[in-house]
């Protein structure tokens, strides 16, 4: 009761503090009145008595200042107060807070836009139960499959052993898999037109051992997942089920055509789930079961080496992840041992000796994301955390300069009772809503650049489907960055400016005796700037100059003018692992040659990879020459169309390219490229020759090279020297959906997309055309991630060189305001402009220099770091070091000479009259 | 004045009779033979912390002289604040006494 009254008073008086200030005020005018008359009655003349009361009661507003922060309300009051204040100070000089505002912005913005996307991609959680008890079977990074024993760590399991395993093990409560490759199809609900769909192959057990429950229906189950082909179901996520049913309860029981089988939606999943890969949502969930009729020509289910499935386990409560691993690598090497047979040969079971299963903890999933991002998100991290820094460098020195200003102002104030708590909490309320006011700016811009970002460091037709809005997490973060930036420029300059001996302050209205700390203070934070926007500009440098170096690398094939169409067959219903497959090489090759016909177009081609598309690489042993470490290596294959050499723009070197003649009857070919013949044959001839695939290989002999060619890049610009063959489509039959067209110089690009679309539809409609590209896209996109470095801390580097001059220029002006009238005396006793120019210069000199000096040596010491990122280059690369410097050096002189030059300017009498 | 005594002071004061502050300052004086005098700026931070604390309550009265005065009366609550003090000053000055007599 006492407590709510309390409130209920404060919050009245708070709100109706006039009413409250006027009580008082006649309280205490009766307070004298009753003295005064007192007074009077013993004897006092009537005004002598007054006078006397009066002096007695004191200042009127002192008291009521005690009386008021004798009560709670007082506090919040004060604090709106001091807004009210710090508003009108900002207000006052716009100049210092909209540099200010704007250098926080920047500096807030860029954190928070970078920190969203390490959320999203590194630190969010899976939207499951108890994420932290979920272990993930190896790092999550692998994707494909491979068909042999990987020794060292595994990071894929087949459907065989996770059945055992689920059999045996009894650390975990559950293990579910997941097919580590997402199937991009097309799907067609109840008859209707078809839709790209993305869908996980799931063990019966997935959504159990996750924690995931239904929205609506029911999840797959155990049951489902027991005999191969028998349960057609599917499980839509959230977000599919809203696109294609907006929430219609109806959806239940309808049929879903993938890859000509019917699928029943049995249910819908959680809101917010979208399974376990990060960056690649599921639509759709179907068991692994199924997996024969979802991936036609790639079923791995009886297959006990078909290593493409990810495992994630719950661990039992009270099992630790040590006794978790330890029970698994046990497992591990009986069950894979049991797949040997009895005579396993001597090879395997050395692989069988090294290799191991890493547990690693599953809350986030896995992502292909965070292997490629990690470490460039941090070290922009780190460079956004330094351009905060210098932000707040250059605010502090604002504030400190402003504070000297507002010496009097504090003195006044102390003078007439405030406390120096009462006018530090002003102040840094001050700090704190310019930091609001920056974040604020900031959050709006991160709104905008995470998604940016996010474009640019993944280019391609379709953007990566992550959520980047600003979640409680980023909020969080920012608030905490804002506290922690106010506090950083705020807390110097405060104390400083209370700090005073406030009689001198009072007499001259500068606080005298805290010139020259407060100049050096200010010196030391221009070092810092300097030293900081160095060491920001070489890691800058260092990126450009790597990435300089990786896109002048020679791809091997021609970039320029040509397009990379990707075409979906899923719904052509096509024959596939038949003897009848060689109609989709037919149907290609109809697609050829129509394409070829089309104006401006030089050559075509099917491939099935072009660049930077992944991989398919094994051993191979041509006859007659002996394995060794060189030529032992893996081959990275391709196969392709008659075209594809003049499509990709790959030089023949000896030989011939593929052409009608190379049928599936007539004897097997290959085109092999520069390296690989080296290779096995250092000083011969390698056509004619003869090779096979596999290690031990089943068909000695049977591919004959007809063709060597210029090596070309495979998976990515910076992979080293890679032996690669090329094989005609025609002898290894599938649809290959990659198809290149080279188009004439100047010709018009998007008219050969037009008529090429056409082309494919006359031919057969059911061929749906995904995505257009070019080649040199695809190059650039594969080197994004390192270019959105190069840029980004090239900005960052920029914009921090340019917030350090204004630091620089303003320390500079604010000295030569100050010595005004020193400078008119030298100039009026005759000194010389030159000689003026250098004493101001002269200073900032010997700042610049210090901070060279150290941000030169922090970078030597530092960017070792980097070394990884880094292509063809030392991470002391001396030219990205002189650059920098330069940069540094040229800018802060041109900003220190702008206010040394004005200050040979000074007319002495006018110097003289300003003290 | 002793440290935490100068509610205490009021309180009792205000047990006789209700009074405004110039009265209260003026009884304690007078009680104290001018030993303790206390300043508006001590007397009303304290009266307003008693009145917020629910010991003593106030209202508007015409004075002696027919002006408007604010004064301050004991509440039940005050009351029994004012007994539990004077008790706990007793114990502590003859604590005090004890020890400088020892």
């Amino acid at each position: 009761m006492n407590l709510l009254t309390n409130l209920f008073r404060g919050l009245r008086s708070l709100f109706g503090k006039r009413r409250v200030d006027r009580e008082l005020d006649e309280e205490l005018a009766a307070f004298v009145e009753a003295s005064a008359a007192d007074k009077q009655r013993h004897g006092m003349s009537r005004e002598a008595a007054q006078r006397a009361a009066r002096v007695e009661v004191g200042s009127a507003g002192a008291v009521k200042h005690q009386v008021w922060s004798s009560r709670w309300e007082s506090v919040p009051d004060n604090f709106f107060q001091d807004i009210r204040f710090a508003l009108r100070q900002l207000i006052k000089s716009p100049g210092f807070t909209t540099i200010a505002i704007l250098s926080l912005m920047l500096g807030i913005g860029a954190n928070t836009a970078i920190f969203t996307l390490l959320n999203v991609i590194l630190l969010r959680p899976l939207p499951v139960q108890n994420p932290k008890e979920l272990l993930l079977f190896g790092d999550g990074r692998a994707s494909g499959s491979t068909g042999s024993i990987p020794d060292g760590s595994w990071r894929l399991f087949s459907y065989s052993f996770y059945r055992d395993f689920r059999a045996k093990d009894v650390s975990f409560s559950g293990v579910a898999a997941i097919s580590s490759s997402q199937f991009h199809t097309k799907a067609s609900i109840a008859g209707g037109a078809y839709q790209t769909t993305q869908v996980d192959l799931v063990s019966g057990s997935f959504f159990n051992v996750l924690g995931v429950p239904a929205f609506l229906g029911r999840t797959i189950g155990e049951s489902d997942d027991a005999t191969a082909g028998a349960a057609p179901v599917a499980v839509a996520s959230y977000t599919w089920f809203q696109r294609h049913f907006n929430g219609d309860t109806a959806a239940l029981g309808k049929v879903i055509r993938i890859q000509s089988h019917d699928y029943t939606l049995v249910g819908v999943a959680r809101p917010g789930f979208t399974g376990i890969s990060v960056g690649q949502p599921a639509d759709l969930w179907i068991p692994l079961s199924m997996e024969k009729e979802i991936s036609p020509g790639w079923n791995g289910l009886d297959n006990k080496f078909f290593q493409s499935l990810y495992l994630i386990g719950r661990l039992k409560p009270g099992v630790t992840a040590a006794q978790a691993s330890s029970e698994t690598n046990v497992l591990f090497k009986q069950i894979v041992r049991s797949y040997m047979g009895a005579q396993p040969s001597a090879q395997h079971l050395d692989d069988l000796a090294h290799a191991s299963v890493e547990l690693t903890p599953g809350a986030h999933g896995v992502s292909r994301l965070r292997g490629k991002f990690s470490s460039p998100l941090m070290i922009l991290m780190a460079i956004v955390a330094l351009v905060l820094l210098i932000a707040c460098a250059n605010i502090a020195n604002m504030l400190l300069a402003r504070g000297v200003n507002r010496t009097r102002e504090v003195a006044v104030r102390m003078a007439v009772g405030a406390t120096r708590r009462r006018i530090v909490v002003q102040l840094l309320t001050e700090s704190l809503l310019l930091a609001l006011l920056g974040a604020a700016a900031g959050m709006a811009l991160a709104w905008k650049a995470s998604a940016l970002l996010l474009h640019m460091a993944t280019p391609g037709p379709e953007p990566i489907p992550l959520d980047v809005h600003p979640d409680l997490a980023v909020l969080a973060y920012t608030l905490g960055v804002t506290v922690i930036t106010a506090l950083l420029f705020g807390m110097l300059p405060a104390f400083r400016a209370t700090g005073l001996e406030f009689t001198p302050a009072l007499k001259d209205g500068r606080g005298s005796s805290s010139v020259s700390t407060r100049g050096a203070l200010a010196r030391s934070l221009i070092v810092g700037q300097v030293a900081l926007s160095v060491l920001l500009l070489v890691v800058a440098g260092l990126f450009v100059r790597s990435l300089i170096n990786l896109a002048s690398i020679d791809t091997g094939f021609d970039k320029h003018n040509a397009l990379v169409f990707s075409l979906d067959s899923s719904t052509a219903n096509l024959p596939h692992k038949t003897p009848d497959e060689i109609r989709s090489v037919r149907l290609q090759e109809q697609i050829e040659s129509r394409v070829q016909t089309i104006p401006g177009v030089q050559a075509d081609s099917f491939a099935f990879f072009t660049f930077n598309q992944g991989g398919w690489s094994d051993q191979v042993l041509f006859q007659g020459v002996t394995r060794t470490p060189h030529n032992g290596e893996d081959v990275f294959f391709n196969n392709v169309g008659n075209g594809f050499f003049s499509a990709m723009g790959i030089p023949l070197v000896a030989g011939r390219t593929f052409t009608a003649n190379d049928t599936q009857t007539s004897p097997k070919v290959a085109v092999i490229n520069e390296t690989m013949a080296r290779r096995f044959f250092p000083d011969g001839w390698a056509i004619g020759k003869r090779f096979a695939i596999g290690e031990a290989p089943d068909h000695p002999g049977e591919i004959e090279v007809i063709g060597i060619v210029k090596d070309a890049k495979y998976t990515a610009l910076n992979e080293g020297t890679l032996m690669g063959a090329y094989f005609p489509c025609t002898q290894q039959v599938g649809f290959y959906g990659n198809f290149v067209v080279r188009y004439a110089p100047g010709a018009n690009r998007s008219e050969i997309i037009s008529r090429t679309r056409a082309a494919v539809a006359q031919i057969n409609p059911n061929i749906l055309l995904n995505s257009v590209t070019s080649l040199e896209e695809q190059v650039d996109g594969s080197i994004a991630t390192q270019s959105l470095i190069a840029r980004l801390s090239s900005f960052f580097g920029i914009v921090a060189v340019f917030l350090a001059c204004i630091g620089i220029y303003g320390l500079l002006s604010y000295s030569v305001a100050r010595r005004t009238s020193e400078l008119g005396i030298r100039v009026a006793l005759g000194a010389r402009s030159g000689a003026l120019l250098w004493m101001i210069l002269r200073e900032s000199l010997l700042l610049l220099a210090l901070g060279l000096t150290v941000g030169a040596s922090v970078a030597v010491g530092s960017t070792r770091i980097l070394k990884s990122l880094l292509y063809e280059l030392s991470p002391l690369d001396p030219m990205a070091m002189a650059i920098s410097i330069a940069v540094v050096a040229v800018m802060t002189l041109a900003a220190a000479w702008l206010p040394a030059h004005r200050a040979t300017r000074i007319e002495p009498m006018q110097a003289l009259r300003t003290e | 004045m002793v440290q935490g005594t100068l509610e205490m002071l009021i309180l009792k004061t205000l047990a006789l009779e209700p009074m405004h502050g110039y009265g209260v300052s003026v009884r304690i004086e007078q009680v104290s033979s001018g030993i303790f005098r206390i300043n508006p700026g001590s007397l009303l931070p304290a009266l307003s912390r008693m009145e917020r604390a629910g010991h003593v309550r106030s209202e508007w009265r015409a004075t002696e002289n027919n002006r408007r005065a604010k004064y301050y009366m004991l509440t039940a609550k005050g009351r029994k604040a004012l007994a539990s003090e004077t008790e706990q000053w007793d114990r502590q000055a003859a604590a005090i006494r004890r020890i400088l007599e020892a």
